[in-house]
């Protein structure tokens, strides 16, 4: 299987389809910066921090090249002590940017540890599912992933920065489901998170119209349960009971499925409420706005529609061919926020039309392909799991990320990797990238 | 190495591949539909983002008098715009703007702090204020440059270079009212629009008003403004040649500011055609004041807007002895030579009339009596004749029509007669008829109508309609509009009636109540009158024709002195000054000169196009 015949990749060491890819998305994401934040007074600024951005970037990634990859599976604890380390030292150390302290000012530069994080932290899952393979069957392996996983997640979420730590969800997910992890203990983490979201949901719904909460119970009952843990305690009683009375029922009709399917489904919605009720307790105003904006474009809770909707009129304005580099008017005339950093999909909508943001489209394609077909190649589980994780993270942040600007996720905080100006986001992409090309060029064991 | 698992792992790692590949594919769809099919929708919500419309009014049509003097033109004033940026202003900026404008426009913060919420609303720009003059202007562009949104641009102004001469005839212009949005909506106006409130400017106001051109300009999302991306020129309105005389105009307005009252109304009609050659009325007003940008912060202004020549209603007084002569001559009841003793008195019944000479005029006949004005003759003959010839001769005089002007408001005055008694069910007297013969009782004219009458008499029969338009000059090729004189009646009567009639005025002036107008080198026809009045001092009134010698009365006039007191000491100078101003050569005054007025406004074609759209940086 792996001596498969791959004229390309039997060739040279390097992936340049890979290269390429990244390469071709960090042009076209400078292109944009430099037409995108040119109205604005830091300008020069701006140009200065991203050229230096990509001068890093280039060695991060000519680091993940050249440094092989087995090196951070052996050095896994170093790395994860690190990763901790880094995480509370933003908390202790940080400087507060709008209301989240993620950036360690240096004496040269600032940079937001949480994109080198997340992808330590594929590195280090990495590392534990492969160790862990012949248990993966297990819950307990499940429920030490999700251990190795946790710290990192509440110390990105006292930032608090809910964008990223949420984006490792589906990082965790896929890696689990990849490494062959039991489908019926995916389904019930996943099932766990489906609750809480819908939870998180419904109370929004119902601040949304709160005419509707009145005369629906479910709603009435959900803003109870936000509000007082004793009524939560009750729910999570009630769903127990209502378990073990469905338990008997099947018995009571002769159909046999073992005890434990039940004690899972009252466990998963029993977390999922409790982690949907804190979600619902801890969310902020404007987060919430954004599901409500989400839900509803056109009620616009504070202004917080005006995001979409002008990423909306951005990209649809742009048309076939766009308006030309330096020629949107909704991001040269400064309609568009965050033009430059988490909107900047939609300056390229408007300023290169639906042929540059498809361009956008396809050299993301192509980039998670290559990365897929690294995981295929590589010589051993540790490189396949690493590869899955970075697939899975492009994936998410990029589809989150233009979905956000098309219109069809909620608004969410975090940047388009490659292209979005921001050094940190950059840096640490092009590392990941790094790892990759040299998990291909290690493909043969004999290499 | 690889162990046997890693088959089913390359599976999974297919099912994700899939999933990311599905992601792609949906937001691929998406992108296609919102750039190739719903573009158009987008594009136009960008261009409305970027874009925001200023309409600039056009100038108005120019009014000219008869000799080219321009009496409303327009002057280039700069006006403050304020473009609502896209984003939501904080609270505090806003009322800092308005605190920090307020007192450069004599507006109240609060007004102009409704008003930047209602751009912000409405999403559209609004004008913050109009027609400022040049030195605020410099001031609030210091502003600019702190509020982002605040923006001056030039616009085209109505200016009455004469101020308040010829006021009434004008008239002013104001904002949209209620009722008149209704009337013009869809016809190329705006709820801001000024339009003429009253005389000419209301009058021709769709004639007067151009087409508005605008501004397309390119804001950025604070407000401010980035460039202008077009301008729509305007269409300037039309021109309209008027058939006032600007000398005698303020002839006019100047001897009825020096009446006796300070207060009344002057006609002066050219008896050949029934063009109006001047139309004062007292007191008076500035219609610029009307448009200074403090004009709001000023309500309840108190505006004389009472036009005493068309609108107002009085008792003709003696000068009806005209009318009452006409019908008592032409119907045979009297000759001229037909004589009556005045004691000073008359008795009908045992009810005393009293002559307005107490002493008495002795032996009167048709000249004597109407030189003197003796009110016993015409008691005497106006009972001769009878109330119902009487009132016949004023319908045939279209008293109590209205002349049809054209202004609105006219007053169609009042016949006073047996049948006009019957009509409201009242019985006839003879008290009535003397009282009818002398131009008292409920007889009501107005000077406008008695300008008509006495203009009649002048060229012997035609009763014109009067008129203030010669010709209306269109823009682009319309053909331009002519007035011609209009008849509206004819007054039948025989020659000889004429003859006598012309006779007793001429005596009026040359040996009666009028010598005070006489003016070497001029005949002369008219009649003063006093107006009884039980509210207050009594009206003076004074009606005349005059021509050269031998030639047909060339002008006919009537004065009307409110309060005045006797038409021969407060009328009388009145009209002698305006025969002066009009026959310069007869009297001892100097040549008639076409004077430009001071400080006269730019004219807006010099202010030209590629000047006016340009928005002050």
């Amino acid at each position: 299987m792996m001596l498969r015949t791959d004229s390309a990749g039997m060739r040279g060491k390097v992936d340049w389809l890979l290269i390429f890819a990244a390469v071709g998305l960090v042009l076209i994401g400078s292109v944009m910066i430099l037409s995108a934040a040119s109205p604005l007074l830091r300008y020069p600024q701006i140009v200065q921090r991203h050229v230096m951005a990509l001068l890093l970037g280039g060695a991060a990634f000519l680091f993940g090249l050249g440094m092989h990859y087995q090196v951070f599976q052996d050095q896994s604890r170093v790395l994860y002590a690190l990763t901790l380390a880094i995480l509370v030292a933003v908390l202790v150390f940080g400087e507060t940017v709008r209301g989240h302290r993620s950036w360690i000012r240096l004496p040269l530069f600032a940079f937001q540890p949480s994109e080198v994080t997340r992808i330590c932290m594929i590195l280090v899952l990495a590392n534990y599912l492969d160790r862990r393979h012949k248990q993966i069957e297990r819950l307990g392996t499940l429920m030490g992933a999700i251990g190795v996983a946790v710290p990192i997640v509440t110390l990105l979420l006292l930032q608090p920065d809910f964008s990223s730590a949420a984006l490792l969800f589906p990082v965790i997910i896929a890696m689990l489901f990849c490494t062959g992890g039991s489908l019926g203990h995916i389904a019930s983490i996943t099932g766990c998170a489906g609750v809480a979201v819908a939870l998180t949901l419904l109370e929004s719904l119902s601040m949304l119209h709160p005419e509707w909460s009145q005369n629906s119970g479910t709603l009435q009952f959900v803003g109870l349960l936000s509000r007082s843990n004793g009524w939560l305690a009750v729910a999570a009683a009630a769903v127990c009971a209502l378990t073990y009375l469905a338990y008997r029922a099947s018995l009571a009709m002769r159909f046999r499925y073992p005890p434990l399917y039940y004690w899972v489904t009252a466990g998963v919605l029993v977390s999922g409420l409790c982690a949907g009720i804190f979600i619902n307790r801890n969310i902020k105003e404007y987060q919430r706005n954004r599901f409500l904006v989400f839900l509803a474009p056109e009620s616009d809770p504070q202004e917080a529609g005006y995001h979409v909707n002008q990423a909306l009129v951005a990209i649809g304005s742009g048309g076939v061919t766009g308006k030309g580099i330096f020629s949107g008017t909704q991001s040269q005339l400064g309609f568009l926020p965050e033009r430059h950093t988490d909107f900047i999909f939609a300056v390229i909508g408007e300023e290169m039309g639906f042929l540059g943001a498809a361009a956008v489209l396809g050299l993301y394609l192509l980039l998670m392909g290559r990365i897929v077909h690294a995981a295929r190649l590589s010589r051993d589980r540790y490189g396949f799991l690493v590869c899955t994780g970075l697939t899975a993270m492009f994936g998410a942040y990029f589809m989150v990320n233009v979905g956000m600007c098309l219109g069809v996720i909620p608004v969410a905080g975090i940047p388009l990797p490659l292209v979005s100006y921001g050094g940190s986001s950059l840096v640490a992409s092009l590392w990941a990238v790094g790892i990759v090309a040299n998990i291909y060029s290690k493909r043969y064991a004999f290499a | 190495m690889m162990d046997s698992g890693r088959e089913g792992l390359n599976a999974r790692l297919d099912i994700l591949w899939m999933l990311v590949c599905l992601g792609a594919g949906i937001l691929l769809l998406r992108l296609l539909h919102i750039q190739l099919v719903q573009n158009v929708y987008y594009s136009q919500a960008a261009e409305r983002n970027r874009t925001h419309v200023l309409r600039q009014t056009a100038p108005r049509g120019r009014l000219y008098a008869r000799g080219g003097e321009i009496i409303a033109t327009n002057q280039a004033v700069f006006s403050l715009i304020y473009l609502p940026p896209s984003k939501e202003q904080d609270a505090g900026t806003l009322e800092r703007l308005a605190g920090d404008l307020a007192p450069h426009l004599k507006q109240y913060s609060g007004k102009l702090l409704q008003g930047l919420y209602r751009a912000i609303r409405e999403e559209s720009a609004i004008r913050l204020a109009e027609k400022l003059p040049p030195k605020i202007m410099f001031k609030l562009s210091e502003l600019r440059t702190l509020y982002p949104g605040i923006n001056l641009i030039v616009e085209a102004r109505r200016q009455y270079p004469y101020g308040a001469s010829a006021a009434h005839l004008l008239g002013y212009m104001g904002r949209m009212d209620e009722a008149s949005w209704k009337r013009l909506k869809g016809r190329g106006y705006r709820i801001d629009s000024w339009i003429g409130k009253s005389g000419i400017e209301k009058v021709f106001e769709q004639d007067l008003r151009g087409r508005d051109g605008g501004i397309r300009m390119e804001v950025d999302a604070r407000g401010r403004l980035r460039q202008i991306l077009e301008s729509i020129p305007w269409t300037a309105g039309s021109n309209i040649y008027m058939t006032i005389d600007w000398t005698l105009q303020k002839a006019a307005e100047e001897a009825l500011r020096q009446s006796t009252s300070g207060s009344g109304a002057a006609v002066v009609l050219d008896p050949k055609t029934g063009d109006v050659l001047a139309f004062a009325s007292l007191p008076d007003f500035d219609p610029n004041l009307f448009l200074q940008p403090d004009e709001e912060n000023s309500p309840g202004r108190a505006v004389p807007e009472f036009n005493l020549a068309l609108q107002g209603a009085f008792p003709p007084g003696s000068i009806f002895k005209i009318i009452t002569g006409a019908a008592m001559l032409n119907e045979g009841r009297v000759s001229p030579e037909d004589r009556v003793f005045c004691p000073g008195y008359f008795e009908l019944g045992n009810r005393p009339f009293m002559c307005w000479e107490h002493k008495g005029h002795r032996w009167q006949d048709w000249l004597s009596g109407i030189a003197h004005s003796c009110d016993v003759y015409f008691y005497k003959m106006g009972l001769r004749t009878g109330g119902e010839l009487i009132e016949r001769y004023q319908r045939m005089f279209r008293l109590g029509l209205k002349t049809q002007l054209g202004l609105p408001g006219e007053s169609a005055g009042r016949v006073f007669g047996p049948a006009q008694r019957r009509a409201r069910g009242g019985a006839w007297y003879d008290g009535d008829t003397v009282n009818l013969s002398i131009g008292q009782g409920e007889l009501l004219v107005t000077p406008i109508q008695m300008a008509v009458v006495i203009a009649a008499v002048a060229n012997r029969g035609t009763i014109w309609r009067p008129h203030l338009i010669k010709r209306i000059e269109y823009e682009g090729k319309r053909p331009e509009y002519r007035q011609e004189p209009e008849i509206a009646g004819q007054v039948p009567m025989r020659e000889t009636t004429w003859e006598l009639l012309q006779e007793g005025l001429e005596r009026v002036v040359s040996d009666g109540t009028g010598r005070g107008v006489q003016i070497p080198g001029l005949t002369i026809g008219g009649k003063t009158g006093t107006a009884q009045n039980p509210g207050g001092d009594d009206h003076a009134w004074f009606v005349a024709y005059a021509g050269r010698p031998g030639e047909e009365p060339s002008l006919a006039l009537a004065i009307l002195v409110h309060h005045g007191g006797h038409g021969a000491e407060a009328a009388i100078p009145v009209a002698r000054r305006i025969l002066q101003a009009a026959f310069p050569q007869s009297a001892k005054a100097p040549i008639r000169l076409s004077t430009a007025p001071e400080g006269a406004a730019i004219p807006v074609e010099l202010m030209h196009r590629s000047v006016l759209p340009q928005v002050l940086r």
